[in-house]
């Protein structure tokens, strides 16, 4: 008889995500879809406001990633407006993100992937959280984390005025330079954020690759997919979060593309499924094949871990050493264990705060040429970053007395809908089996498929509830038979 | 006892704006106090409201609430502190609210204690269209609401820290 689960995230919030899965007559899994809402009417709410606002709007979409939105924005209107930009602007703005980057994996990191790990994908929901993780290592490395992560905020607000609603870029450039008394004050707590990175990433030794099961999860465990990968690069294909090119390279290694922002509509396009808002974007040369693996596929994944793997080093040395153990344990670059995206975080955490201790080193940074007043319009722009979600890409176009005439956004999350459908799927059917009953356990191994993605839901910010309190129902000819929470 | 008054929401995006247009509402019609704080606009949850919350003895959070068979409009009220788990104040990169504070206080964060965080929570309607204004109901709705919220937090700020008991108030 058949039968469906439905793993509800927010049960008392209409349109949230939720997993489906549906059981065939013999309790194995049949199929399984994820679904996302979508916020509504954003094209339609900018379109006639004046183009150089919408860096300031946009931050409003999401409470998750809002400063990568904010700065992707910023470099469409910047090609709105001809591109004329300040060098150091771009210097600035790239610093102040790699401090958004180190702020944002720290809380997935410890808050999300850590209890997995630390505690184990199968122990009690009531403690597998931060708390259990501290009660864990001890209250010395609580009051690290929450340390590393104030400061990184700290110097977010430094460099960019405040932390969330930026309204710090500019067309041409940011509304505020660093002064030598700010720089002062970022060095010491740079200094010690390096330290952090290479503190969490010897705590991911000793935690996880201490742990033969754990290891044996993340290379062999169901948590794989044959698509390929895509981020930004710079000209020596490392890792760029906040420009460059952006490459495609396919789950073998070898390069499917590279392109320039203002061209990515020439890669990219997105497919439309009937049961879900959200739409489904895939390799436009390779056209819409359906959720498949395997070489001819036009799907890709935009992570973390397909950074590094679209990577062929990293910026910075102590990120290269990094980036070298992590593909020799996983036994080679590019890598396909999903699970590894937390140990990416890891590795992009370190190049973040090599690169911070780099602009604190640069003579230029405090300079005050940090705008240009652009003196024409040209009226389209793309933007791409790399939030740290996935690929982010804003296009605009404005008329002629720059006014907002059309706009268009992939989301990272977006990127990644069908591996994170596929993974889902491959996940459930490997561990919900006929005659066994899926138990809590199952159930977060289930979401830690989706969670390595850190899929975001951008309206989900505060509402009440706003966690995800996973619930399992399951249905039997359509009626309610029994319902597991966590 | 330093009080801090925050308005939880998206202004941009429909009835999401409930708690902050309240907060905005009630930061000019509260009698200046020098105990209390007014924070018309958060949008962050968890492990990033320590830093709004650090340093406060109370909070009274006006936000937004979605509710299986709500009316838009209802107006809930409820402390972290009666919540526990169910109160979350975050999305899913993030931890809950509840989870948060225990951290902070575990680790020495000077933090309101949960059951001295005072949600007034609104029922609503649309929050995933993006609109400068909230849906005609709770638009119209506005003025009796804000009259309501703010006789409450008065009296909430007159009688001090006692430890109310929750209740639904429709």
């Amino acid at each position: 008889m058949a039968r469906t689960i439905t793993i509800d995230p927010i049960t008392r919030l209409e349109g949230h995500g939720k997993v489906e899965i549906f059981l065939d007559d013999r309790g194995a899994v049949q199929d399984c879809f994820f679904q996302i809402p979508e916020l509504r009417g954003f094209e339609r709410f900018v379109v006639g406001r004046p183009i150089e606002e919408l860096p300031r709007i946009v931050t409003r979409i999401c409470g998750v990633c809002p400063a990568s939105h904010h700065m992707a924005s910023a470099k469409a209107v910047d090609g709105c407006f001809g591109n004329q930009v300040a060098p150091l602007a771009h210097k600035l703005r790239d610093m102040y993100y790699h401090a958004h980057y180190i702020h944002s994996h720290i809380a997935h990191f410890y808050a999300l992937a850590a209890p997995d790990f630390v505690l184990g994908p199968d122990a009690d929901p009531a403690v597998r959280n931060i708390l259990g993780v501290v009660a864990k290592v001890g209250l010395e490395i609580g009051g690290k984390v929450i340390r590393a992560r104030a400061l990184a905020q700290e110097i977010q607000q430094i460099l960019g005025g405040r932390f969330t609603h930026l309204v710090w870029c500019l067309p041409g450039g940011v509304s505020k330079g660093l002064t030598a008394g700010e720089l002062e004050q970022i060095k010491p707590m740079v200094a010690e954020l390096a330290s952090f990175t290479t503190f969490s990433l010897q705590l991911f030794r000793d935690v996880v690759l201490g742990n033969p099961g754990y290891v044996d999860l993340i290379l062999h465990g169901p948590y794989t997919l044959d698509v390929h990968n895509m981020g930004l690069v710079d000209a020596d294909n490392a890792p760029n979060f906040y420009d460059g090119q952006v490459r495609v390279v396919d789950y073998e290694g070898r390069e499917i593309c590279r392109y320039e922002a203002k061209d990515y509509a020439q890669h990219v396009a997105e497919h439309v499924e009937p049961w879900t808002y959200l739409k489904f974007p895939y390799l436009k040369q390779r056209g819409w094949k359906g959720f498949k693996e395997g070489p001819d596929s036009s799907l890709y994944c935009a992570t973390p871990l397909s950074r590094l793997n679209v990577a062929d080093r990293m910026a910075t040395p102590r990120a290269q050493e990094a980036f070298e153990e992590m593909y020799a344990t996983l036994g080679g670059h590019p890598c396909k264990a999903l699970l590894a995206c937390h140990w990416a975080r890891l590795v992009e955490m370190v190049q973040n705060a090599e690169m911070l201790e780099r602009y604190c080193a640069d003579p230029e940074i405090t300079g005050t040429q940090y705008r240009v007043i652009p003196d024409r319009v040209t009226g389209e722009g793309v933007g791409i970053v790399e939030a740290m979600r996935g690929t982010l890409t804003h296009h605009y176009t404005c008329d002629a007395n720059a006014i907002c005439t059309s706009a268009n956004l992939i989301v990272g999350t977006t990127n990644n809908n069908a591996p994170i459908q596929m993974v889902t799927k491959k996940v459930a059917q490997a561990l919900i089996q006929p005659g066994k009953e899926p138990d809590n356990g199952i159930l977060n191994m289930v979401e830690m498929a989706f969670r390595a993605f850190d899929p975001c839901y951008s309206c989900a910010t505060h509402y009440l509830p706003g966690q995800m309190p996973l619930t399992v129902a399951i249905h039997k000819n359509g009626s309610l038979w029994r319902e597991l929470r966590r | 006892m330093r009080t801090l008054l925050l308005g939880m929401g998206n202004p941009i995006l429909s009835d999401d704006a409930i708690g902050v247009r309240l907060a905005a509402e009630l930061g000019r019609r509260l009698p200046p106090r020098p105990d209390l704080d007014v924070r018309e606009e958060c949008s962050v949850g968890g492990l990033n409201l320590l830093d709004v919350l650090t340093g406060y003895q109370r909070v009274i959070v006006l936000d937004a609430v979605k509710t299986a068979a709500g009316v838009p409009g209802d107006v809930y009220r409820f402390s972290a502190g009666d919540l526990g788990d169910t109160l979350h104040l975050t999305n899913i990169h993030d931890v809950n609210l509840a989870t948060a504070l225990e951290l902070g206080h575990r680790l020495g964060v000077p933090l309101p204690r949960p059951a001295q965080v005072h949600v007034f929570a609104v029922e609503v309607d649309d929050v995933v269209t993006f609109s400068e204004r909230m849906t005609p109901a709770l638009e119209a709705a506005f003025p009796h609401l804000a009259d309501e919220v703010l006789e409450q937090v008065e009296a909430l700020l007159a009688a001090g820290w006692s430890g109310f008991a929750s209740r639904v108030n429709p």
